[in-house]
């Protein structure tokens, strides 16, 4: 069966998997097989286990919609991220978010030095005077 | 007439600051087919998700939700996109324009409705005039604008619509027409107007429609993605109006460039004047000297 996973900036997965167990922190967990019936699920906080032979492949979900139809998985995700295991995943994404909000945090002071500056230098140049 | 140290000064300080708008203005045009790219590729994820809803609430016409029926307003939440820098033109002051003026046509009082403002600028505007905000702190617009960005705050107003607190959900953005036009609007966000999934029924989709089964079931599974599709639809309305912020700086920029160099070419001819004044008035001296000598 076919997997797509589909996040805001593209494509983060699409490939032939064996099968695939969904899990998701308030609904448990279950899983697609080839010619499963026809799904339409919602997935707030979970993990997609793509199963492939002897591999196994994690992808963490935050806010994911998932629908099944003829044997190709189509999951639409706000944010997701691949690992080994879904610890390491998920831990992978929780401190991506944690830092991208420090980041903004500290930009956000920077931010305001620089505008600070510039408005300073364009005074000096008296742009607005002929 | 200046002096001509002044003159010079003035025109080093003008050519540095065209060299600085010169470059802002291709900066913003990359960034600009960036954003344009970045709502290329989002557009089929909002689709794909429209798609899967329209199944969903095809699926059971019963089906209903507080995001899809509207109720007596009470309460408003106006969402403000702007930017965080300002030297964008007319960008920022567009959208608070519009949202002063539809504030005084649509409200008699500060009661009735709370600022969630999305940029630096729009933060600053809404504390300037004295608006309720619905959080304290600054949420900035990066250029890689993500979900995680404004996540918080969107969580916020979706439960604050879902108990009851507010009532209606307004965003105020620039629209992208083309690179030199840029449009404000005004769009409902929650609730959807006239439940735009269940339009785009086809004979061919017609089939689908019972196959399907819910995990766990298809009013569990709404509940989950209306949420989700309006923060979707906000997202793409920031992601529109990243791209007109740099269409709009990209054309201010470009302006602010020619209008130096106009500038330098003024400040030039000062310059040469101020010189060969400064020239005759040294061999008048020189001459008078010569001439008292005799």
């Amino acid at each position: 069966m076919h997997l797509i996973v589909v996040t805001p900036e593209g494509e983060l997965y699409n490939e032939t998997v064996d099968y695939v167990v969904v899990s998701s922190k308030s609904l448990g967990e279950f899983a697609i097989l080839d010619d499963h019936a026809p799904v339409i699920s919602a997935i707030d906080v979970g993990y997609l286990k793509l199963v492939k032979g002897k591999e196994q492949i994690f992808t963490v979900v935050i806010n994911g919609a998932l629908e099944h139809r003829d044997n190709v998985v189509h999951v639409l995700a706000q944010e997701a991220h691949v690992g080994l295991n879904k610890e390491s995943a998920m831990e992978h994404l929780n401190a991506v978010r944690k830092e991208r909000l420090e980041e903004n945090r500290r930009r956000t002071m920077d931010f305001l030095k620089a505008e600070r500056e510039l408005k300073k230098n364009i005074k000096e140049a008296e742009a607005s005077k002929r | 007439m200046k002096s001509m140290r002044k003159i010079k000064k003035r025109m080093n300080a003008t050519e540095k600051t065209s060299q600085i708008t010169k470059a802002m203005e291709m900066v913003s045009a990359s960034k600009l087919k960036k954003a344009e790219r970045a709502i290329k590729s989002f557009r089929p994820l909002t689709e794909k998700l429209s798609m899967v809803l329209s199944r969903v609430l095809e699926s059971d016409r019963e089906l209903s939700h507080p995001i899809l029926e509207a109720r007596e307003v009470y309460k408003t939440v106006y969402i403000l996109v702007a930017s965080d820098r300002g030297l964008a033109g007319p960008f920022n002051n567009k959208v608070f324009k519009a949202f002063d003026q539809h504030i005084q046509k649509e409200h008699e009082n500060k009661e009735e409705y709370e600022v969630v403002a999305l940029g630096f600028k729009a933060f600053d505007f809404a504390k300037r005039k004295g608006h309720t905000l619905l959080h304290d702190n600054i949420i900035p617009m990066r250029d890689d604008v993500q979900f995680i960005d404004f996540q918080n705050i969107a969580d916020r107003f979706i439960q604050g619509y879902l108990s009851g607190k507010f009532d209606k959900i307004v965003v105020f953005y620039n629209h992208f027409v083309n690179t030199l036009t840029q449009e404000v609007k005004h769009q409902t966000l929650i609730p959807l107007e006239d439940n735009p999934f269940l339009e785009n029924k086809e004979e061919e989709e017609a089939t689908y429609r019972s196959i399907y089964y819910y995990e766990p079931s298809a009013s569990n599974v709404l509940n989950q993605l209306l949420p989700m599709y309006a923060v979707h639809v906000l997202y793409g309305m920031i992601l529109e109006s990243k791209a007109s912020e740099h269409a709009s700086r990209m054309t201010a920029m470009k302006n602010a460039t020619e209008n130096a160099e106009e500038l330098l070419k003024d400040l030039n001819l000062f310059y040469n004047r101020a010189r060969q004044n400064a020239i005759t008035i040294e061999l008048t001296d020189i001459i008078g000297g010569a001439e008292a000598v005799k």
